[in-house]
Order: C-alpha cells, then structure tokens, then sequence
C-alpha cells in the first residue's frame, strides 16, 4: 500500500546521555544504549526520579504496563521505556469496604485472584485478559463487554496517584466510592494514556461476586428488519444482564457456537433472578445454555497482530452498524463482535502485509457518521487514519499543564502527525 | 476601571430591565446559598432568559474583566454560588427541556431545567433521571453538573457524573465548547470528567446531554428499626459487604427521627427507634424477594427491631418524603443549621459515628445524623443558635473535630454537596500542596484570571504561579 511509505514515527532507537540518577541507575545498571533494558522502578519515588531525569535531559519516555499491548503499534517518540511491571502489589484491600488500592503494575489477575477469595470482583473484564496491569487498563481506560451494564474504568476508578511530566506526585480522588472533594484529577487521568502522569496507584470500586451466572446463545438473524427487532427486544427484555454481546460467525465458530452470528448474554443474580431471567430470554428465540468460559475466549480473541476499531453508535443506528462492521470483518478475514448496551461494534482483523485491504480502509476512513476509535493498527497507519485525540485548545493546555515538555508518551495521541 | 452603572446598562440592553438586578436590597437573598454563615455581596445579578442572552452576558464579562459566579436555584450547601463584588449569572430562567429521546434514553436540557421536573418529563416513557439530591425539588441541573451531585438512589445508580453525556458549555473567555459526546465514547481526555463538579469554576453549561434510566420493574422500600446507632451502623457494613447493592440505603438517627415526626413532612418512623434504616432494593420482579428476605435477616441478626415494607407507593412515598425533608424538619429544632458532608470507608461507620457521638457531648451540641449510609456518605447535621458567639465557636470546633475524624479514617471531606467556600480550609486535610497546585494548573486551563466563580474549590495559596483573585476594579 503506497501509505506505508509515510515511514515509521516509532523512534524508539535514539540513545540519549547517560541517566543519572541513582534509581535509574539502580534500575537499569546505567545503561542508556538502544538495547538498554526498560528503566523498572519498584516505588513511586523511583518514578519521580526517572522522570526527573527526562525533564532535565529533555529525553522522552514511554510509559509500559506490563507490556502486553506494545502491539497496539501506537507511535510512541521516546529514548527510554518505563516498564511498571515491578511497581506491583495490592496497597489497601478491606473487603466490607468494597474498595481496593493497588500499584500500577499490579496484574489483573492478581486482583482477581485477591477479591475472589471475599466473593468479589473488579467487575471490569476488559478486552485482553487478565495479563494486563491496572494501571494501563486506568491509563487506556480499558471496558470490556460488561461496559454496557456496569460502567468503564471511568465510572469504577475511585483515587489515583501519579507522576505528573513535571516531576509531581499528585493524588486524585481517595478510597471511598463517593467523592467530589477538588479539581477531578481520577477523571483526567483516566484515559490519557499516560501523557499527563505515569500512574502509580490506583484504586478501584469492586463488586459482590454474583450469586449465579448463566451464558445463553440466541442465534442473529441476517435480515436487516429481523435483527433490529432481536437487539430491540432484548434492550426491553425483562433481564438485567452484565452484558449482551453479539459476535459475528468467524468468532462464534471459534467459540464453539456454530457457523452463525450469535448473540450471548451473561445473566447474574440469585437463583430466582437468574431462572427468571433464562425465561425472559427464551420467550425471544431458542437460547442455548453456553458455558461461562466463553466470555473470556471473546476477551482474548484478538490475534497477536491485529487493526481493532471500535465504532460507538446510536440505539437507532445500532443494527445498520453491525451489519455494516460485519460486512468490514469478512472483507477483512476478521470477526467483530459488538456491545448492544453501548451500541458499539469492536471490528478485529488480522494484519499481514496485505491487510487491510484497500477496500476495507475504505471502509475504516469511511463516510459513516458513527465514532471510530482506534484501538490498535499497525504502525504505518497511525498517521494515515488515526486522527489525533488532543488537538482542541483545552486538551493542549491540559497536556501543557501537566507534561509541559511532552516527555510522557510522545506522540501516542497521535500529537506528532497532527 | 469597570463603572457598576455602565456595566448593568449594557447588560440590561442584552437581557431588558427585568433580568438585571442591581440595588443592595434586591440581591440580599443572592448573598448566600443553603447553607447558614456566608454571606457575599455581588454587585449585580442577571438573569438570561435564552442561550443567546447567557452567551452575549458572558462575552460581555469576558471583555470587561469582570468576575462572575453561576448560580443554579442556590440551593447549594457548601457557599459556593457567591462572592463579593462578583457580577451573579442566574441560570434558573433556562428552562427548557430541548429534546427527549425515548429511543436513545437521552435529554438535552439547559441548565435550568429543575431535577424533578426533567424526571417528570421522562415519566411517560417510563423513564427517569437517576441523581436525586434531596434538593431536587428546586435544585437545576446546571447545579448539579457543576457539583457533581449524588442523592440515596446513587449508591446503585451512580452520581451526576455517571450520567452525562455530554455538555456544551461556554468558557470564562466567551468560547463554546463541547465536551463528550451523546454516544458516549471520546477519545482523548475526558475534560467532561473535569468539567463535571468543577464548581463553576471551569464555565458554564450552556445545554446538558443526559441519560434517562429506564424504570425498575419492581421496587420494595423497608425500614429496619433499631434500639442503638451502633446496631444500624452494623447492619449497613453487613449489607454493603453481602455484595446485593440496594437502590438505596439511608441512615437516621433518634434525633433526627423525632424532628421529622414532629413536622409536617411525619412519615410513621418509630420514634422510640435510637436509628432506622431506609433500604430499597428494586430491578427485576424475579429474585427480589430473596433479596428482600436476605436483607431482613440481616437487619435482624443486627439487632432490628422490626422490618417493615411499604406496602405501596403511597407509603414508600411517606417514608422518603420523611427522608428528604429531614434538613426541613430540623428547622424545628433551632434557628440555623450546618449541614455537613463527608465520607468514610463502610467498615469505619460505627466508630466513626461513635467518634461523632463524644465529639457532640465534649463541645456540648447536638448532632443529627441524616445520611446514605450505603455510600458512607455522612451528613452530621448540627442546629444551633447564631447569635450566641460562644455556641458557634463550638459548632465550629466541633465540625473540624468531625472533619478530622472522617479523614482519619481514610475518607473525604465531601462525597456531593462541594467544596465551596465551606471546606476550603479542609482541601490540605487530605492533598498535597503538589496536589492541590495540580488542580490549580487544571482550572487555569479553562479559566487563566480565575475569573469564574473566585476563590473556590482550591485554597488561593495553593496556587503559585498565580497572585489573588481579581478584583474587579469597579468604580460607583
């Protein structure tokens, strides 16, 4: 494709003056080289003082999680990488509390293994698996298909602190579920991606895990009028669901449901709610019992290298637009699976040196009015589709105000081929 | 130089004679707001009665330097819709409610609309706005967008904050911003979430994009009755930790009880009780009861009394009606009242409201407590008499006690009613100066003079590179 000649903006590979100080040091044995290991700070005054270094070196840094969506090849312009994976560990959990405080590197999975052992859970579940750090999943403000029922890392991050790109430890929020002392620092960080402070703690509200869960398959029909009458009738179902998500039949084969798009529901609840719910569902088409697992084969679904796009819609759009991704999934050689309480539609397509195919980032840049939003592409199409995220005034005086030199994540808002 | 006279004459050409007020006497009720023991005197208050208006006002501001505060219904309980020498933007004649959308379940109103009334313009579809200060009678949602107001059914629901879309607003300098978006996804920062209970600091809301909840299937409302606060307290931390999450779960303690039976808003609270529990569970018919029944035995094992479920609406309506004009009711009691707002970890509610209980017998006051218990989200409420120097001293005593103890025990100085004027003292009590210098830099981006809503929110000193609020250089 003649775009690919635009060239990388990744320039991971420029070496900069040695670090100085002793956390850098410490971390990674001074070495500044290219191949230099990412600098590991284990305490947030090791955070403060790697940053400390860049401001005074004007060297930018990436900011790494646990390293598990590099792949998402944002162009990141930076001469060290900042790997949180050793700024780990569960700070504050009192169960009856329903809260819980952890580092930034602090895995999923270990949260989950942590509240699971109280019967509760981060009821967050975002695409990628439990691999990934709650910081990253903060910092990209992460959802997953309970998005649409229970909220997104906006609505369940409580507190954080972070390292602001002028060498600041600042707090946001607290640890109570309720709060609206200040300026919303949580909200700003929330989703910057790291460009306005390298988080360090977050905390989060959690759930009681549900009594009883259930998974039903109901078949999609493929006719535009029949599959507008299914998504409206399940939005007015009498369930409460924690999430409806329909996929398209390249995932459901691979899920095991069959050659047809599906659409699976997660019901909760005690064992009344959760019978009377199954009822509900099955007065709307032939549900089949499917096991809980699924749910987590359709948050890892993704192929290591792959162009995800998220289209968020209206309720009324919201048919025209599954119909239309599926039709951009198969182009594609992808699936796509979509959100019905957001009425959003997640394209996935495996990328090779053919792909996408021109037609398919026709359609990627096309006409329709729904959002795009990019979650991965590969790296030469970044400046090619992806619009940049922080152009506007207020969000270049908020980038100004908080990492006045751009040294945090340069570029990764796509701010260096606006 | 602004001249008072000159700026209200140009004002008035934008919004005619009746939308302007500008002798001392005419603003006395906009010197102060919910809350008793502030008073500021603006210099002039308008009213636009169209976005146009409100536009052409702010530019105006904006040209002349002036300071401004918005104001929703100014029911506000943390002093924050006034200031001295401050022109008053009233927004409570931007009324309309521009579209409902059953379909997409969203509203567009302007900053006017009153809470209630946009719930009840949702009523025939079945739907309703979830955040219901108990205000929300008169309080706009204007008001409560610049607060980040909650209310009982936000422990389950969420605040304001969890139901905006999106706001397009006007910035201190006259420019029109839109922030979020009405499906919901933005990519880049989320200065809606800024936005959202900045205060008036940041701007103001010129149209609000809303979500309406659909209307629970079924609704069971019970009140738990208990001999001891402890008891209560307990029960509380037993549901929370259970993992069912009721619509709402509100404590009111003994005395708090007697002043609502005694008052026109009784509403059959026992009142003997030492504390009662209001607790609704609603969604789905299938699995309420079971809920329902788990709740009981809770309350029970607790030490309840008795259980007693609303048999139908008429009832539950006494029983929140008696809920939401408890502030009314404590009128009764004595001549002011500070209403107080913080929150703790749930686990913490006992000792923290023992801890309340001999801060009240030490400073020899007295102390209601009214609050969501579910969210931990307390309301010490304290009556006294303002023309007695020595009572007020203690009063105040008192609340720095309470403020202290709920820090203390990993909470907040304020879960929805604002910062304001009322706990800017407390902001150091739990941010740094880094912290708070953060903030500083934030409002900066949308107001560099610090021109909206002055001296709110983050302590002056707080902020460094940035000397006084302005003074607007009025001559008479």
């Amino acid at each position: 494709m003649a775009r690919r000649t635009e060239g990388s903006v990744d320039r991971m590979t420029v070496p900069v003056s040695a670090a100085s100080s002793p956390a850098a040091m410490q971390t990674a044995s001074g070495s500044t080289a290219p191949s230099s290991p990412p600098l590991r700070p284990t305490t947030t005054a090791e955070v403060r003082e790697i940053v400390g270094d860049a401001i005074a070196n004007k060297t930018p840094v990436r900011i790494v999680g646990r390293g598990t969506w590099l792949n998402a090849g944002r162009p990141v312009e930076a001469t060290r990488q900042v790997s949180l994976d050793a700024l780990t560990g569960i700070v504050d959990y009192t169960p009856g509390d329903l809260t819980l405080t952890a580092r930034a590197g602090t895995t999923l999975a270990e949260i989950a293994r942590a509240t699971a052992e109280h019967g509760q859970w981060l009821a967050l579940a975002p695409w990628g698996g439990d691999a990934g750090s709650l910081g990253a999943t903060a910092a990209t403000a992460t959802a997953g298909p309970m998005s649409g029922a229970l909220g997104t890392p906006r609505d369940m991050v409580i507190g954080i602190e972070a390292v602001t790109g002028s060498g600041q430890v600042v707090r946001g929020g607290g640890r109570v579920v309720k709060n609206v002392a200040g300026f919303d620092l949580t909200r700003l960080m929330v989703g910057a991606w790291g460009t306005l402070g390298i988080l360090t703690e977050v905390s989060v509200r959690l759930r009681g895990l549900p009594e009883q869960e259930a998974t039903l398959a109901l078949p999609l029909p493929n006719a535009p009028a029949a599959l507008a009458d299914v998504v409206a009738r399940l939005r007015s179902a009498p369930i409460a669901p924690l999430a409806i998500e329909m996929v398209s039949a390249t995932l459901a084969a691979r899920l095991g449901l069959g050659q047809q798009p599906v659409v699976i529901a997660r019901l909760a609840g005690n064992a009344d709610a959760v019978s009377g719910q199954r009822v509900a569902l099955g007065v709307i088409g032939d549900v089949m019992e499917v096991p809980d697992e699924v749910w987590t084969t359709v948050r890892t679904a993704d192929p290591v290298e792959a162009t995800v796009v998220r289209f968020s819609s209206t309720v009324a759009r919201f048919p025209e637009l599954w119909l239309a991704a599926e039709r951009l999934a198969t182009a594609g050689d992808g699936h796509v699976h979509a959100t019905v309480l957001r009425s959003s539609a997640r394209v996935v397509l495996p990328h090779n040196e053919d792909a996408p195919t021109d037609a398919a980032l026709d359609l990627l840049r096309g006409a329709s009015r729904d959002t795009r939003i990019f979650e991965r592409l590969p790296r030469a199409l970044w400046p090619v589709l992806a619009p940049t995220r922080a152009a506007d005034r207020l969000s270049q005086g908020v980038r100004s105000a908080f990492d006045a030199h751009r040294l945090l994540n340069r570029g990764i808002l796509g701010e260096t081929h606006a | 130089m602004t001249h008072a006279a000159d700026l209200a004459d140009r004002i008035t050409e934008i919004v005619g004679p009746r939308g302007v007020l500008r002798r001392p006497g005419e603003l006395v009720v906009y010197r102060s707001d919910g809350l008793p023991g502030y008073s500021k005197q603006p210099r002039l208050a308008v009213f636009p009665r169209t976005r146009d208006e409100l536009v052409a006002v702010v530019r105006l501001l904006a040209e002349q330097s002036v300071p401004f505060v918005p104001r929703g219904a100014g029911t506000g309980l943390s002093g924050g819709a006034l200031a001295d020498d401050v022109v008053l933007v009233g927004l409570n004649r931007l009324t309309r409610i521009l579209s409902i959308d059953p379909v997409e379940r969203l509203a567009v109103v302007e900053p006017g609309v009153v809470n209630v009334a946009l719930t009840r313009a949702a009523t025939p579809y079945g739907l309703h706005y979830a955040p219901d200060p108990s205000s929300q009678a008169a309080c706009t949602i204007g008001g409560n967008v610049a607060e980040n107001a909650g209310g009982p059914h936000c422990l389950k629901y969420g605040v304001t904050l969890n139901h905006v879309r999106a706001v397009t607003a006007i910035l201190p300098d006259g420019e029109i911003v839109r922030l979020g978006s009405a499906e919901g996804e933005v990519d880049g920062y989320d200065l809606l979430g800024a936005f959202i209970g900045s205060e008036g600091c940041f701007g103001i809301a010129l149209d609000v994009t809303v979500r309406l909840s659909p209307n629970p299937q079924a609704i069971r409302t019970l009140l738990a009755d208990f001999t001891s606060v402890d008891a209560a307290a307990r029960a509380t931390s037993e549901i929370i930790a259970s993992g069912i999450v009721p619509a709402a779960l509100e404590m009111m303690d003994g005395a708090t009880i007697r002043a609502v039976e005694a008052s026109i808003y009784a509403a059959g609270y026992p009142v003997d009780a030492e504390a009662i529990l209001l607790i609704e569970l609603d969604g789905l018919e299938a699995g309420l009861e079971a809920d329902v029944a788990r709740i009981e035995r809770m309350c029970a094992a607790a030490g309840a009394r008795s259980v007693r479920i609303a048999r139908d609406e008429s009832e539950r309506a006494r029983l929140w009606q008696g809920r939401k004009k408890a502030f009314g009711a404590m009128g009764r009691v004595s001549s002011h009242l500070v209403v107080q707002d913080a929150v703790i970890p749930r686990t913490r509610l006992p000792d923290v409201l023992a801890a309340i209980r001999e801060i009240a017998e030490r400073q020899r006051i007295t102390v209601c407590n009214v609050f969501h218990a579910g969210d931990g989200n307390l309301h010490p409420n304290i009556g006294y008499d303002a023309n007695n120097p020595d009572e007020q001293a203690r009063v105040h005593a008192a609340m720095r006690e309470i403020m202290s103890a709920c820090v203390a025990a990993g909470g907040t100085i304020t879960g929805e009613h604002g910062v304001g004027l009322d706990k800017l003292d407390y902001m150091s009590l739990i941010f740094s100066e880094d912290s708070l210098a953060a903030m500083c830099r934030l409002r900066e981006v949308f107001d560099p003079d610090h021109r909206a809503n002055p001296g709110k929110v983050v302590p002056v000193h707080s902020c460094r590179e940035w000397h006084g609020a302005p003074k607007a250089a009025w001559t008479a």
